[in-house]
């Protein structure tokens, strides 16, 4: 039979660069989206520019992990519109693309699209904070890790709507209570302490107590820093893990 | 790869949601689909069409029964068949911010095609499908039909083993419908296998070496489309505007069914001159046609819903 389709089962992971292009090319057209991803971090960053220009450092490292925060909302939300609407799991999937290619080239490509204002963000962060290039280094891998678990939990959501316009209540209630009202923007000391723990243990805002106690805007007990920094690393590995396993689960519907 | 394209042992599917009671979508379907053919599925909205091909393209979890396709079981081991498949799913759209020629060439390279044939299939692809000249703008500024056929030439261009479309031709004009069937007549010449849904039957009737009319999910009857004509009583309609009063004197001729004034008598050769002759002496007016897929699918469907 002519045909240069692989016939074997596909690799793991086969087909993600592919899939990760496409998406970039259809993310690519939406340039205003990319702007409005920085509405709300530009807006709670002049807001603490106004009221107390002393924590503007701690709003700015707040900014670059709420950015890479929010990009697993775009991937909540563009998972389940290319599902419902355009039925792409279906033309994509039964196929030799592997579901993890789908799922992780459309979070890498997600996030190529909306990387230009983190690292926006990142360059004034080394400007005004300032930041140490260990300390910006941390920071990195910490907004690395904030980006793998949100991109994962919102994929994984993702599979549980049959409608898109029911997404949009509970995708911002999940991404603004975890990304803007936990202690991401603002130090960790503010917040009320008995609830310190659970923050502790919600990436965007543990991410964001790492580097605090680092630049010294926030002091963390030896266990709290254990529980932020593995909990962290925990949360990500296993829902990540957890992501690929659902994408391949979820191809076949039930 | 071995065995048929497909095969499907007492097939059921009960849908089951929260809040809703179970939808009985399949009830036993059992069916085979030969290397080289092209096979239709035809049936009333609801029959069960798309979920037998969600089910046979790994998209379904079967409720009962048994998928293969090449000889890979499909509920317990999906990996191994869906390098053979590809899928135009009913009501799926193209990447709203991709032309059809990023749309198709994007779609090979995913599916691990290299850059050089990619290309050439795209290029081969659009031509075929007349989608040459709005190849280069975005799908979201194309019509209906233009988009219907940049997705049938996305899952063309794969020249998969085994191709499932339903309802490929929705919305397309009667020119891109030929372009669809003379490029699903090319596929099968290389090799492919094609399964499909239409509602349009002369569509099925030119297109597929075999049918299969689905009803409440169940296979109704099966044949090539001569073999399900056959089962009409006659290879001819007489159609008497306002014949539907006089029904009585056509009877003994052939089946007759009358649609509020008119009346349609089926009838084969032979007897058609005694129809004229009748017709004629009671100075009413007919036409004459050949019977098509359509009364018998209406005949078929029909009369099991008669049943209950
Ligand atoms: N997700 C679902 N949950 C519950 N019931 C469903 C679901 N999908 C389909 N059904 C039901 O299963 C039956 C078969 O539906 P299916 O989509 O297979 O029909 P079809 O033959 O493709 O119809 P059409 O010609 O309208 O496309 C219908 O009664 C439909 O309402
Ligand atoms: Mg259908």
């Amino acid at each position: 039979m002519k045909t240069s389709t692989p016939l074997a089962p596909s690799r793991a992971f086969a087909g993600t660069a592919a899939f990760l292009w496409t998406e970039v090319l259809v993310q690519g057209n939406e340039r205003m989206a990319m702007l409005t991803s920085m509405v709300v971090p530009g807006i709670i960053l002049v807001f603490v520019e106004i009221l107390n220009p002393a924590l503007i450092g701690v709003a700015l490292v707040g900014a670059i992990l709420f950015s890479t925060f929010t990009m697993g909302q775009r991937v909540l939300n563009e998972a389940a519109y290319l599902r419902i609407d355009h039925k792409a799991n279906d033309l994509y999937l039964a196929g030799p693309m592997t579901p993890e290619a789908y799922f992780l080239g459309m979070s890498v490509g997600i996030m190529i699209i909306y990387l230009a204002p983190t690292v926006f963000l990142g360059v004034l962060a080394v400007v005004v904070v300032p930041l140490s290039l260990g300390t910006g280094l941390l920071l990195f891998a910490l907004a690395a890790a904030v980006w793998l678990f949100a991109a994962s939990t919102g994929y994984i959501f993702s599979t549980f709507f049959l409608d898109n316009r029911a997404i949009w209540a509970y995708s911002s209630l999940f991404f603004n209570v975890f990304g803007v009202l936990a202690p991401v923007f603002y130090p960790l000391g503010l917040f009320p302490s008995a609830l310190r723990p659970i923050v502790l243990l919600m990436p965007p805002s543990a991410a964001a107590a790492l580097v605090q106690s680092v630049i010294g805007a926030a002091t963390l007990a030896p266990w709290q820093t254990a529980l932020a920094a593995g909990g962290l690393v925990a949360e990500t590995v296993a829902v990540f893990v957890f992501a690929i396993y659902w994408a391949r689960r979820t191809v076949m519907a039930d | 790869m071995s065995g048929e394209a497909l095969r499907s042992v007492d097939l059921r599917k009960i849908y089951q949601s929260r809040g809703t009671p179970p939808v009985e979508a399949l009830t036993g379907v059992s069916m085979e689909v030969h290397r080289g053919e092209r096979v239709a599925l035809l049936g009333r909205n609801g029959a069960g069409k798309t979920t037998f091909l969600k089910i046979a393209s790994t998209l379904l979890r079967p409720t009962s029964g048994s998928v293969e396709v090449f000889g890979f079981d499909i509920a317990r081991s999906p990996e191994k068949a869906r390098p053979y498949i590809a899928v135009v799913p009913q009501e799926g759209k193209p990447f709203f911010h991709l032309t059809p020629r990023e749309q198709i060439y994007t779609y090979l390279r995913a599916r691990g095609f290299a850059r050089e044939t990619a290309k050439a299939r795209t290029e081969e692809s659009l031509e075929r499908m007349g989608l040459n000249e709005f190849a280069d703008r975005l799908s979201v500024t194309l019509s209906g039909g233009q988009r219907q056929r940049t997705m049938v030439a996305t899952v063309i261009a794969t020249e998969a083993p085994l191709l499932f479309l339903d309802e490929p031709t929705i919305g397309m004009d009667p020119f891109a419908r030929r372009e669809v069937w003379s490029s699903l007549r090319s596929l099968t010449q290389k090799g492919s296998t094609i399964l499909l849904t239409t509602h349009y039957l002369d569509e099925a009737e030119v297109l597929s070496n075999r049918l299969y009319i689905v009803e409440r999910g169940a296979v109704l009857s099966a044949g090539t489309a001569e073999e399900l004509k056959a089962s009409v009583g006659g290879t001819l309609k007489v159609l008497i505007p306002s014949g539907a009063v006089q029904v009585e004197q056509f009877r003994s001729f052939g089946t007759c069914v009358t649609d509020g004034l008119s009346l349609t008598v089926i009838v084969n050769p032979h007897t058609l001159g005694d129809v004229m002759e009748i017709v004629e002496r009671s100075e009413m007016t007919a036409t004459v046609g050949p019977v098509t897929l359509e009364e018998a699918f209406l005949r078929a469907v029909g009369r099991s819903i008669n049943e209950d």
